[in-house]
């Protein structure tokens, strides 16, 4: 019972001992008056007068306020650290971007200027260019953890075909499968309509599904990417070959930083944001996404949006 | 002939990096490191198109944006906000204000920019 009220967890967030965690502290109440209104019963059909029963009951009330109160101070100085928290990611998100942005617009200069460069030298750029991109998806990803925990992930109104999306995002994945030798397989409706959503937030999803499946397909793998749709909506599905998701985990997939043992076995990067991030803003959108998986055989990821004009 | 861009960007790395991208795909470019100097070459410089950045010392961007806009001789210069904040109400208030495109540079390669530039410079 103590790890489900997450007693220890709260007092160990707090810095406070066990016994003023929020939870014991709530539970100690409800004893508290159980406990009171039983003597209270009691000391009714006992002493068959008032007074007793309001001098006991206003005794209890007064230790229910006390503890109510250390309660609430500690809720307060909860919401506190999380708001804390989330505007340190917010903060040292904005300012890593300047020197990224730097970082990456000069790398993809030197590359401009560079066509001729030996294999090797050349090479080491297009590793930069790629460990900089990174990076700033990593950036992306703090930024939309903190605005999904403030409650501000706001979706744009524009319309967008979500086809020429998912190719522009093939494309910024083209030369990391080139170096895996993964083929990735496009396929599409060839009358998809637009819609009325959110393009980076789109892409946001399509990019995280996309980089997943690069990242745990093994060398020479396949990733079919199959874009359908009717009259209420467009279903998105990426398939791959991959190392998959052990059925015993598959529930925790989409909570926050939750990556799967072997996912940590077969990559030690990755944040396990990536999955959470494309839940939210799908749901955001009214959409649903849910996946097929076996381990050692691979994984399918489908979503699927509301047509809206 | 060649296009004319003007650069307002107060960080010079990210100054020196895109002007030296867009000389090589053979724009001409002018450059200001904080709004009171972009404002002046705006009228001085006649861009066909200007990139602005919004944290800027001196006058901020969107003082410079509304400036612009406000000034018969630079009013029809398209300004493509090209900046690091990306909340809502930053990318609303652009609009408002007339941007015709808005760029969060850290989500954008060169050569996507230079593509928003073209794309931007046709529907002129």
């Amino acid at each position: 019972m103590f790890n489900d009220l997450n007693i220890k967890r709260q007092a160990e967030e707090l810095g406070v001992s066990v016994w003023r965690a929020p939870s014991f502290l709530f539970l100690v109440m409800g004893v508290i008056i159980i406990f009171a209104m039983t003597a209270i019963y009691y000391f009714s059909k006992k002493y068959d007068s008032p007074e007793v029963v309001v001098i006991a009951e206003s005794l209890v009330v007064s230790i229910i306020f006390i503890i109510g109160n250390s309660i609430i101070k500690l809720m307060d100085q909860m919401a506190k650290l999380n708001k804390m928290k989330t505007e340190f990611i917010s903060v040292a998100s904005h300012q890593l971007r300047t020197p990224l942005t730097a970082i990456k617009w000069e790398t993809e200069l030197l590359l401009s200027k560079s066509k001729d460069l030996p294999a090797k030298p050349r090479g080491g750029i297009e590793n930069i260019n790629i460990l900089s991109t990174r990076m700033n998806d990593l950036v992306n990803d703090l930024l939309n953890v903190a605005r999904i925990d403030q409650k501000i992930l706001i979706l744009e109104k524009e319309t967008v075909d979500l086809g020429k999306i998912t190719e522009n995002s093939i494309k910024n994945f083209l030369f990391l499968a080139g170096k895996k030798g993964i083929e990735i397989e496009f396929q599409k409706n060839p009358s998809l309509p637009e819609f009325i959503s959110d393009r980076e937030k789109l892409k946001t999803i399509v990019e995280n599904l996309l980089s997943n499946s690069l990242k745990y397909t093994p060398d020479k793998g396949k990733i079919v990417i199959k874009i359908e749709n009717d009259e209420q909506e467009i279903i998105f599905s990426i398939r791959d070959n991959g190392v998959g998701i052990p059925s015993n985990q598959q529930a925790q997939i989409f909570t926050k930083f939750f990556r799967s043992d072997n996912a940590v076995k077969y990559q030690t990067g990755g944040t396990g944001l990536g999955l959470f991030i494309a839940k939210e803003i799908i749901n955001k959108m009214n959409g649903k996404i849910w996946f097929e998986s076996e381990e050692n055989k691979g994984t399918i990821f489908t979503f699927s949006l509301p047509i809206t004009n | 002939m060649s296009k004319k861009i003007l650069v307002i960007e107060d960080e010079i790395y990210l100054q020196n990096t895109l002007s030296e991208f867009l000389e090589n795909e053979k724009f001409v470019v002018a450059k200001a490191l904080d709004g009171e100097k972009g404002l002046e070459m705006a009228k001085s410089e006649k861009p066909d198109l200007i990139l602005l950045d919004i944290v800027l010392p001196k006058k901020n961007g969107y003082e410079v944006l509304d400036e612009i806009k406000k000034d018969e001789k630079t009013k029809n210069i398209p300004v493509i906000l090209l900046t690091n904040l990306e909340s809502p109400e930053d990318i609303e208030k652009a609009f408002e204000k007339g941007a015709s495109t808005y760029l969060v540079k850290s989500n954008y390669k060169l050569e996507d920019i230079v593509e928003k530039i073209k794309e931007t410079l046709k529907d002129k």
